[in-house]
């Protein structure tokens, strides 16, 4: 029997892999795709919750198809100053662009 | 349920301006582009009559909601908009490409926080304050040649799309223990409840961490500075007021709403982070060369003392924050105002090329100097009045030691404004060629000094208006 | 003399950001006319204030010529001016140096005179506005609004180290009001949630019906007296003062000297012990102490300078203690003998700084050193430079005396040793002053540069004249002026001694209230049983 709990966990894993993968990651486009699994993550908890928590109420599940919007369209803006920044730098590793201090 | 469409007037109007100002550009020739920027104030001048008139009530079941207190950030919104955009054309038409679609995504962002500061559940304010976030990243990176451009919208998207990720699961965790993302729900809900959990503490910290990056609150405050130096100054100046207002905004609606229950539990940590922001705010502005930067540093110290007032959780908080952030609003944007004419003229935002400004021009220096004394809280600026009122919501709830630390900072940020005082008045440059002052930019100058001067010697009107805020949350 | 409901403060506090837009009309290249509208603006504004002097009824303790507009009824913060016959005597002072000053600086400031004078006209609104105000927020926005025009001042038109000394000015100045604002705003929710009156008039809390316990008055007091105490400035907040009127032009030290120090000395006078009588008491020792290291202190720094400009500034130094002395003494000759000092020492040292400054136009050196023998060649000089130094020493038939000995007469009769210790500072007065004098005036003229010095031009004799004859009319008859403040002092002296009262009979009396009247007759009664 999969429980609330199961989910819960798997969406909090996948939100450290998340965070681990921002904080490591040197490749541009690694970056803004551990950022989606973050969102993911949380996506997972909306869904969950909804089906747990509020059964007779969709909003979680509305939520969530919100936020695969908004992701998209942050995906795409985020895409485009990659590809920005590859034209400027010739380069999409974080590390090398660095004119001000972090 | 009834819809009542008419609610929603002013944030339907600005949004139908915008693609107005966005298909109107595609009929305009290229000399004729900085007509985009006056459409566009015209458009924003409109809402706001717009919002000042339309009847307040809620409706989409409680999703939306017209009152004071949003009708407030509002005009805190299209008012930083229309000195930005006013004190953009000059700017924008010597150094960017697209003007029009600048303009566009500038009123887009202020629809995105319009809804924001009206939204009544938690799933509009995420939305609509994505909205907002997502114009900016491309309106920091609005250079598309400029290096440091590029850099400043990498970071701000990296960090503000991390943010808000951090900020969505913070708001999953609080759906999950609550189940109902309304945030009248949310407060009965809770208050309901005998005791909280960890994850309601989790749920909590994620939500300030996600909104304190919009804040630029120390610790979330790394992105501020070089976004701050890279992005156009235009949208430096619009980034460190209407987006920290937005970010304000859903933090009071969350926090004075849903979670005042519950007060006990996050008072501490604001409180930290308030005294953090304008600790660190205020020592590394000291040493900092670029105005911009020193500017950006500022502002995560001024963040610190709106947060003093905040963590009173009151209706005179409420009503401090919002007067402070009108203060502030003058002030800040008439900083960058003076910053935008200068860098026009000189082209360097080093503080050391400020030497001797006052000769160059008289106008642009008293103005700085009346920006910054009204960022520092001399009277009889705004500023003052809004650091009065802040500091005294947190005496009243018996704060002392935090105000006690934002005077003091408040003297050691006196002493890098001053530097910059210092600079215009006392050196003298090497150019001495008068800096020629632009009538859109003077018109917004002065719209801003009267505002910085009016608000600190005659505050009644302003309070009288914003009296009615507070009764969305007490 | 005015009808009761013409603004007379109002009008005398903004007169001056009147001629301020007159000037920014003129183009800045007509030196003269700036001049001349900032000098006759100020004229103009000593002339309205000066009917203050004779319309102010004597009698009575209570606030005259008063103006209560609401301002931000919310929090009960209204826009309250008045006057009592202390703060009449201030607003006089400074109405009648600012022109002075002005004058002075004809001679002196030749670069941005448009700016300068916009400053000078604005500080005198900031200072004015200080002297009347009794709201607490409205005196705070006054109190630091004046700051700003100081701080160009001397940034601006100062010395070669004008920088430092502005930075340090405003700096210090700040972190003393900052701390007072929240004890400001502590007063009023203390008040208010005690008594449910919102309010920051000082009139009303001070006759609130809510004694302070004395243990927050300790902390209140402490924060406001910190504020004043550094713009007195009293041993040991006062560092920045040498510097300060060492680098100022002129006319800044002048007014630096002659008004902003006084602030300090009227902020204790208004508030602080007012507000706090029970906690100023537990002070007096503290201060009294201070005061007294403060004259013997800037009495020996004095005694040590090469430099005119800082020998008269550390003797700034030595007589602000005198006053801070008589002030806690809390008996009417001290306090009298206080508040006629401050009068004075902004006569005296005004007239210090201005014949400094006079002399520095003229040889471009303040060291003593660079002079000696100058009454052979300029005579006029010297004997108006020798009047004002006298009364700065405090030589009977001089200002300086009067405040002095009363001051002195009043610190005997509360406490010996004190009394003692403080007159070993008018000795070292007179020896730091004269030896200077005598090095500076007397003697060869050894120096070339000396010999073919010019003697005061009409400007120069007509600005020092006003000057040398207040000097000798107080010295002479200073009753007009000290009746003037009578009744206010003896009020001021029944509000503290009836708190003390209050405190001896174990709070068998909870609450002193009523009219200031009342409080006079108390305090006379209780006078009487004192002797």
């Amino acid at each position: 029997m999969v429980t609330l709990e199961h989910y819960l966990i798997l969406s909090a894993l996948l939100f450290c892999v998340g965070i681990f993968g921002l904080l490591t990651r040197r490749n541009a486009v690694g970056v803004l795709m551990s950022i989606e699994l973050m969102f993911n993550s949380a996506n997972i908890n909306f869904i969950a919750f909804s089906k747990f928590i509020t059964p007779e109420a969709l909003t979680g599940q509305i939520f969530a198809i919100f936020v695969i919007t908004i992701a998209a369209a942050e995906a795409t803006v985020g895409l485009a100053i990659v590809v920005l920044m590859y034209r400027n730098f010739n380069a999409v590793n974080v590390d090398k662009i660095n004119f001000m201090k972090w | 349920m009834q819809i009542e469409l008419s609610l929603l007037s002013p944030q339907l109007f600005l949004l139908l301006w915008a693609i107005l100002v966005f298909v109107v550009d595609f009929f305009t020739a290229e000399r004729n582009k900085a007509s985009l920027a006056y459409l566009s104030i015209i458009g924003l001048v409109l809402t706001a009559i717009i919002s000042i008139s339309s009847k307040q009530g809620e409706t989409f079941g409680g999703s939306f909601r017209a009152d004071t207190f949003g009708l407030s950030f509002n005009i805190i919104f299209l008012g930083s908009a229309i000195l930005t955009v006013a004190s953009a054309v000059d700017y924008v038409k010597a150094h960017l490409k697209h003007q029009g679609e600048f303009y566009g995504l500038i009123l887009l962002s202020t629809v995105g926080m319009m809804f924001l500061s009206a939204s009544g559940d938690l799933l509009t304010l995420y939305v609509s304050l994505e909205l907002a976030t997502i114009s900016l990243f491309v309106l920091a990176a609005y250079m598309k040649s400029d290096l440091k451009s590029t850099e400043a919208g990498l970071k701000y998207l990296i960090l503000g799309a991390a943010s808000s990720a951090i900020l969505l699961y913070g708001i999953s965790l609080l759906y999950g223990i609550s189940g109902t993302l309304v945030l009248d729900a949310i407060a009965l809900k809770l208050s309901q409840m005998p005791t909280v959990g960890p994850l309601f503490i989790l749920s909590i910290v994620m939500i300030i961490a996600g909104l304190s990056f919009k804040l630029a609150a120390v610790p979330f405050h790394m992105w501020c500075p070089d976004v701050y130096e890279g992005a156009p100054t235009p949208v430096t100046a619009y980034l460190s007021v209407a987006s920290k207002a937005a970010g304000l905004a859903a933090l009071i609606r969350i926090f004075f709403k849903s979670l005042a229950s519950t007060s006990m539990q996050w008072v501490p940590l604001l409180m930290a982070i308030s005294a953090m922001a304008m600790i660190l705010g205020n020592v590394v502005a000291v040493r900092q060369h670029n105005i911009k930067r020193l500017l950006a540093y500022s502002s995560i110290a001024q963040i610190g003392y709106i947060l003093v007032g905040f963590i009173a959780v009151s209706e005179l908080a409420v009503t401090s924050i919002i007067l402070y952030v009108l203060a502030y609003m003058f002030a800040n944007i008439g900083a960058f105002m003076v910053v935008i004419a200068f860098y026009n003229v000189s082209g360097s935002d080093d503080i050391m090329a400020y030497a001797g400004l006052s000769k160059r021009s008289p106008f642009l220096a008293i103005s700085m100097v009346v920006f910054l004394l009204s960022l520092v809280g001399i009277p009889p600026m705004a500023g003052f009045i809004g650091k009065f009122y802040l500091f005294s919501a947190a005496i009243e709830k018996g704060y002392y030691w935090i105000v006690v630390l934002g005077v003091l900072t408040s003297v050691i940020s006196l002493y890098y404004y001053m530097s910059i005082a210092y600079q215009m008045y006392f050196k003298t440059g090497d150019d001495d060629s008068p800096v020629r002052v632009s009538p859109t930019m003077a018109v917004a100058l002065v719209v801003a000094l009267a505002g910085t001067l009016l608000i600190g010697v005659y505050t009644q009107p302003v309070l009288s208006a914003i009296s009615g805020a507070s009764s969305a949350f007490f | 003399m005015f009808s009761s409901d013409f603004p007379i403060l109002s009008v005398i506090t903004y007169l001056p950001l009147i001629g301020v837009l007159l000037i920014l009309m003129i183009d800045k290249e007509k030196v003269g006319a700036i001049r001349i509208v900032a000098l006759l603006t100020a004229a103009i504004n000593f002339l309205f204030s000066l009917p203050l002097f004779f319309a102010c009824d004597p009698s009575t303790a209570a606030f005259q010529f008063t103006e209560h507009v609401p301002w931000i009824p919310e929090l009960g913060i209204s826009y309250f001016f008045g006057i009592d016959g202390i703060s009449m005597l201030m607003v006089i002072l400074t109405t009648f140096l600012t022109p002075l000053a002005i004058w002075a600086s004809f001679g002196s400031i030749t670069e941005k005179v448009k700016g300068y004078m916009i400053s000078f006209l604005i500080l005198e609104t900031g200072m004015l506005g200080v002297f009347v105000s009794l709201d607490l927020i409205l005196f705070f926005v006054f109190w630091e609004a004046m700051l700003f025009p100081m701080y160009f001042i001397i940034g601006i038109w100062g010395g070669p180290r004008r920088i430092y000394a502005t930075v340090k000015f405003v700096l210090f100045t700040m972190i003393g009001s900052a701390l007072m604002l929240i004890a400001i705003i502590y007063l009023y929710y203390l008040n208010y949630q005690n008594t449910n009156i919102p309010t920051f008039n000082l009139e009303l809390l001070q006759s609130s019906q809510f004694p302070i316990p004395i243990n927050i008055q300790m902390w209140l007091f402490a924060a406001f007296a910190l504020a004043f105490a550094i713009k007195v400035p009293m041993f040991p907040f006062h560092t920045w003062l040498p510097d300060a009127h060492v680098e100022a032009p002129t006319a800044g030290s002048v007014i630096l000297a002659a008004v902003l120090l006084k602030m300090g000395a009227y902020g204790f006078l208004r508030f602080c012990l007012p507000l706090f009588p029970q906690a100023a008491s537990e002070f007096t020792p503290l201060i009294s102490i201070l005061a007294i290291v403060g004259i013997i202190y800037g009495a020996m720094m004095a005694f040590v300078q090469k430099d005119v400009k800082s020998l008269v500034a550390y003797s700034s130094v030595s007589h602000l203690g005198f006053v801070m002395l008589g002030i806690f003494t809390f008996n009417i000759q001290g306090l009298q003998g206080g508040i006629l000092q401050m009068i004075n020492h902004g006569i005296s040292t005004g007239g210090l700084f201005l014949i400094v400054g006079m002399l520095y136009e003229r040889r471009h050196t303040r060291m003593i050193g660079d002079f000696g023998g100058l009454a052979k060649v300029v005579p006029v000089f010297s004997v108006m430079f020798m009047i004002i130094t006298l009364s700065s020493i405090g030589l009977p038939g001089t200002n300086g005396f009067v405040g002095e000995f009363l001051i002195l007469l009043g610190a005997f009769k509360s406490n010996m040793v004190y009394a003692v210790l403080a007159a070993t500072g008018v000795v070292l007065a007179a020896v730091y002053m004269l030896w200077m004098f005598q090095r500076v005036i007397f003697g060869q003229v050894d120096k070339k540069e000396n010999e073919t010095l010019l003697d005061l031009n009409l400007r120069e004799k007509l600005i020092l004249i006003p000057l040398i004859a207040l000097i000798f009319f107080i010295g002479i008859y200073p009753k007009p002026i000290l009746s003037r403040m009578e009744t206010s002092v003896k009020n001021l002296t029944a509000i503290v001694q009836q708190k003390f009262r209050v405190e001896e009979d174990n709070h068998k009396i909870r609450i002193i209230s009523g009219t200031p009247m009342d409080k006079i007759s108390l305090n006379e009664v209780g006078e009487q049983k004192n002797e």
